[in-house]
């Protein structure tokens, strides 16, 4: 893999402004609420700002890892600080910066613990940006564990419906993910004999013979594939998105769900490509049931959030069965699809969230005519649901065709059976905007104010982000073709 | 200049939609001003283009690429051949009428601006969708269509029965929609390519045997029976009718379900390599045609009868594609957008003056007083049921010649049967609201009017400008478009040759068999419901075994209301939720507790209790004893 190293650290940077929002933060007085949400705006802020920089500063005809930072960290064990960003990593990137911001400003109305409540969000970001630009396995583990331990408490304290039960279930399930995880990087580490627990080290051919990388991938593809939301260990998922509070949702379902198929990529896929072909049709077979199941219990939920945990089980089938491919089209699909995804679940519950805050409900049959109470709410929620159903022209169309197009042609009857899932996700998106948005207005709800200019902020850049990438996803494309296509060429 | 005039055509609209949907929300003049003149302008070229092109003999094709995804291109582009120049043509002039039209249909409306976004976001998606040169464009625009038409039959979303239609419209759309996807990627799999003109070339070889092609144009043809309504999905669209007239006038009849017959005639040389495939079309448009007509002869709702009407009219379409008649289904699509729009706009003009959909009630409130609207209904009543001069006459002949050279004659006669069905539930509409019979029918009214001592009071008052203009229009084009039917046939064949050629019949035997069978029909109407003495009762009406079959649509909405509950609420989706809780969850929890309680027992143990430790000792030593002496 090519390696350009950057003239200012701008990946570190990004780390940095994180953690000193953090800090700022902690050295706030807690009753000063504003100015802890200014601070937080400011910050996250500056960090999507890094990011969108980042997408469109990458140079995409030298490909390969850009903005490279590599600093010995513990010489005895090989372990590396190495940072760098290439087309896989950069979407997401991006789309951590975008629901960061979104998020922080989705939580403008929040009034209890203020403090707290921004310095673990601050925190579990820091892990997530650092999880997506680190090249070293040691690091890869650190980031994962420092972004999931925020998580927690974030839901036990800030939560609702049966908080305590989603957050404990929440964080054993991905504690047993990391569980898996451990050991098989140490294991990855010791067998290769080359010391260090450098990534871009490890991934020269032949380092691990075809037994070991099959051995190590199905643990990391289970490690990380829970935390993806895979079949059939995707339960604590929908749970924890209903128990989290609105930004941590859209976090949560927006961005470490991806982390956990960006771990399969990057630890599974990069390291043990031979693991990864042996293991691609059970790979395959899970995500398609995991595209059909989830849409079929989505059809059964009466809870907003519930829904949209379901789809999202559904929408990450499609992620998975683009990385069963083993094909170039495949992965970009995925890729592209986890970036649509994060968006519009952000989207998603951002909406919900509003919803939540002025009815003082999610339940579905408690809701009703909300398009003629607030039209503004309701239209961004619709356009949520539509980019869920996959309309041309919102973002997740295209992630969704290209999966089906590479799948297609590797495994046309889980393709198939793929597909016809898509019109059960039709139904029930549909017959949700249909219960809460359409029929006539609750009367209990004809005073509720529709979302104020200011406060739509958020929605607005999430809505502006589905339908630029809807239009023109070449931009996106383009971009993670650069990794894909030289990953590829570099297989043996 | 043709590219450039084509792209004008189709970015006009989608400019129009962003404009009116950011920025003039609150100001409803402009917006429906904005999304007007986007639609003129798309009119002017797509006129410009058909005058330049009318000669031509190969079709232009410009495309460039839109996306790349490893050895996936996905082009954007244009192809002007006859059909889509032709489709251009009434795509959009029917857009701009009916725009005009809604002017006054709409008007106070608190959605008016909202209304003219979604308009214009159609028209953006139908005329990319008519000049598409490859099938993936063309599948992204069918489906963005397909959220406009969502979009529009639920514009009255506080109305519970149109979010319910809204839906209703798009799933069963989405339904046939997925058979087209998987179809297209069949075709791109042993094909490798998308490219509608390269797929009209292809012929049967090692990557494409004659299996795979039925297989795949059997699936392009699920899109179709989705989209144009077809049996069996063909029940969303009467609930369809729950949107604003010019709305059902302009999607429901005339340019969106038109889609799927143009999409057949589009990839006409494709499906013609199989023969079974094309059977089955036909099978399946004369089922439509001949269920739809039944259905419409004992609806009481004006636009009902019209969606029936063009459900029917959709499946002659396609039956006339389907015996090889190429020309023949091109040109009554043509003919049929413009009464049947015509069709609609009267009698939204009705419905927006008296305020009822029943056909009853409409001729009860001395609907006939309403000049314009009953003379352009005659006309296009006349075009539908078939009576020459009108351009439905010329149009129907093509296709019955084009059955008639078939050797099976039993297709012939389910359209014959068809034609005397069309011009009898037709007039049976028009005389209802020529004659009312005051008193007659009155007891079961399942009126879906508003009070009865408002509809009473309600003076039809003069017909607006705005609304007339649109109807003497195509008025005049229903009267003179039957006379250009030589002229289109060329224009149209220039560039897909037919592999039937017309039979001799055309215009002889046949044509006055089925101008009778359109009189007696018409007749018929006449005596159950023109006549001083006729009760206003039809003779399906009098059976009612008949009639209920006939009204309930033939169970079939029952069938998918059974489907629905039962397998897929009662059924998977409420096994998989049970799954997921059940076995799923509780196997989690069930795990979960079991380390909670082994390890209280594991405490237990450490309780520091004497007793406990020796009984540990004395069984180790005694297996230990036993081991050693049986060892």
């Amino acid at each position: 893999m090519d390696m350009q190293y950057a003239n200012f650290p701008y990946l570190s940077t990004l780390l940095i402004v994180c953690i000193a929002g953090l800090f700022t933060i902690l050295f706030l007085p807690a009753r000063e609420q504003n100015k802890i949400k200014w601070v937080g705006a400011v910050f996250s802020g500056i960090t999507m700002v890094i990011s969108i920089f980042l997408f469109i500063a990458y140079d995409k005809n030298i490909g390969g890892l850009q903005f490279v930072e590599r600093v010995l960290w513990v010489p005895s064990l090989g372990i590396y600080y190495f940072n760098g960003a290439d087309g896989f990593s950069l979407p997401m990137l991006l789309l951590t910066g975008i629901v960061f911001f979104t998020g922080v400003l989705s939580m403008w109305e929040l009034d209890t613990r203020v403090k707290e409540f921004f310095a673990l969000y601050f925190l579990m970001v820091t892990g997530v940006f650092g999880l997506f630009m680190s090249l070293d396995l040691f690091f890869i583990f650190v980031w994962y564990d420092v972004s999931l331990f925020p998580m927690y408490l974030l839901i036990a304290v800030w939560g609702s419906t049966r908080k305590e039960y989603g957050a404990m279930k929440l964080t054993l399930y991905l504690l047993a993910g990391s569980a898996l995880i451990l050991p098989a990087i140490l294991y990855i580490v010791n067998v290769s004999g080359l010391k260090t627990f450098d990534l871009v080290a490890l991934m020269a051919p032949g380092t691990l013979t075809p037994l070991q990388q099959k051995f190590a991938f199905i643990f990391i593809y289970i490690g990380f594939g829970i935390l993806a939301g895979v079949w059939p260990f995707h339960t604590w998922s929908p749970v924890g998105h209903v128990a989290a509070p609105t930004s941590v949702s859209m976090v949560h379902a927006g961005v470490l769900m991806k982390i956990g198929a960006f771990g399969v990529l990057r630890v599974g896929i990069f390291l043990c490509p031979e693991g990864w072909r042996y293991f691609a049709p059970l790979m395959a077979v899970l995500a398609t049931i995991g595209i059909v199941y989830g849409a079929f219990v989505g059809l059964t939920q009466k809870d907003l959030k519930y829904v949209i945990g379901y789809s999202s089980v559904s929408h990450m089938g499609i992620v998975g069965l683009g990385l069963s491919t083993v094909t170039v089209e495949g992965l970009n699909g995925a890729v592209y699809q986890m970036f649509a995804h994060g968006i519009m679940t952000a989207l998603f519950f951002s909406s919900v969230g509003y919803i939540y805050d002025k009815t003082h409900t999610k339940m579905i049959p408690e809701l009703g005519g909300l398009s003629r109470v607030i039209p503004v709410a309701a239209f961004y929620f619709i356009l949520a649901a539509l980019t869920s159903i996959g309309v041309p022209g919102l973002a997740s169309f295209w992630g969704e065709l290209v999966v089906f197009i590479a799948c297609f042609k590797v495994y046309p009857v889980l393709g198939v059976l793929s597909i016809c899932g898509l019109v059960v996700t039709a139904l029930f998106m549909l017959r949700v905007v249909q219960k809460t948005c359409y029929g006539p207005p609750k009367e209990h709800h004809t005073h509720i104010r529709d979302i104020s200019f200011a406060i739509g902020i958020p929605r607005m850049i999430l809505s502006v982000v589905i339908i630029f990438f809807g239009l023109f996803p070449s931009f996106m494309f383009d971009m993670i073709e650069t990794a894909s296509s030289s990953f590829f060429k570099g297989l043996p | 200049m043709s590219v450039n005039a084509a792209v004008l055509a189709a970015i006009a609209p989608l400019m129009a939609f962003f404009v009116t949907l950011i920025l003039t929300r609150k100001r409803p003049w402009l917006s429906a001003g904005i999304s007007i003149a986007a639609v003129s302008i798309s009119s002017a070229c797509a006129v410009f283009l058909l005058f330049r092109h009318w000669e031509m003999t190969e079709p232009v094709l410009y495309t460039s690429t839109w996306m790349v995804s490893g050895a996936i291109s996905i082009p954007v582009g244009i192809l002007l051949d006859p059909l889509s120049l032709l489709m251009l043509v009434i795509v959009s002039g029917i857009c701009l009428l009916v725009q005009i039209y809604s002017i006054g249909y709409m008007e106070g409306d608190p959605g008016f601006s909202r209304y003219f976004t979604f308009m214009s976001l159609f028209a953006w998606a139908m005329i990319t969708m008519t000049i598409s040169p490859t099938m993936l464009q063309l599948y992204v625009f069918w489906e963005l269509v397909g959220l406009s038409s969502y979009l529009l039959i639920g514009f009255w979303y506080e109305k519970f029965s149109a979010g319910q239609a809204g839906k209703k419209a798009f799933v069963m759309t989405r339904l046939g929609d997925v058979a087209f996807l998987i179809g297209i990627l069949l075709v791109l799999v042993h094909a490798g390519n998308l490219n509608i003109v390269e797929i009209n070339s292809l012929g049967p070889s090692e990557t494409m045997s004659p299996l795979i092609i039925t297989l795949a144009v059997l699936l392009i043809f699920g899109g179709i029976i989705g989209k144009s309504a077809q049996f069996p999905l063909l029940t969303w669209l009467p609930d369809a009718m729950e949107g604003p007239t010019p709305v059902s006038a302009l999607l429901h009849s005339a340019t969106m379900v038109a889609a799927g017959v143009f999409l057949f005639a589009r990839l006409f040389p494709f499906f013609s390599l199989s023969p079974t495939a094309m059977a089955i079309c036909l099978a399946i448009g004369t089922v439509s045609m001949l269920l739809a007509s039944t259905m419409a002869m004992v609806s009481r709702d004006i636009k009902q009868v019209w969606a029936y009407s063009t459900i029917s009219q959709l499946g002659y379409m396609i039956m006339g594609l389907a015996a090889g008649g190429y020309a023949a289904g091109v040109f009554h699509l043509t003919t049929h957008a413009a009464f049947k729009a015509l069709l609609f706009l009267c009698s939204g003009v009705f419905i927006h003056a008296l305020h009822t959909n029943d056909m009853f009630d409409i001729a009860k409130s001395n609907g006939r007083g309403m000049k314009i609207p009953v003379i352009c209904l005659i006309i296009a009543g006349a075009a539908l049921a078939g009576l020459p001069p009108f351009s439905g006459f010329f149009s129907k002949e093509l296709i019955l010649a084009k059955l008639a050279a078939l050797d099976n004659p039993i297709w012939l006669i389910f359209a014959l049967a068809g034609v005397f069905l069309t011009a009898y539930y037709t007039f049976r509409l028009i005389f209802i609201i020529l004659f009312p019979k005051p008193g007659l029918s009155d007891a079961d009214s399942t009126s879906i009017a508003a009070d009865e001592a408002e509809r009473h009071d309600v003076k039809p008052h003069p017909i607006r400008q705005v609304m007339a203009i649109p109807l003497i229009i195509l008025a005049a084009i229903t009267l003179v478009l039957g006379f250009f039917e030589d002229p289109v046939e060329r224009f149209l064949s220039a560039t897909v040759t037919e592999s039937v050629s017309a039979s001799g019949m055309h215009h002889g035997r046949l044509a006055f068999m089925a101008l009778g069978l359109s009189v007696a029909g018409v007749l018929l109407a006449l005596i159950e419901f023109g006549l001083p003495q006729s009760r206003q009762i039809g003779f399906a009406e009098r059976m009612p075994f008949v009639y209920n079959l006939f009204s309930k649509r033939w169970y079939i909405d029952h069938v998918y209301r059974y489907f629905i509950d039962y397998v897929i609420d009662r059924g998977v989706a409420n096994i998989c939720a049970q799954h997921d809780k059940k076995v799923i969850d509780k196997s989690i929890d069930t795990f979960c507790d079991g380390i909670v309680e082994s390890s209280r027992f594991l405490s237990f143990l450490h309780a520091g209790m004497i007793q406990y430790r020796l009984i540990v000792v004395f069984a180790t030593l005694f297996f230990l004893s036993l081991y050693l002496l049986l060892g």
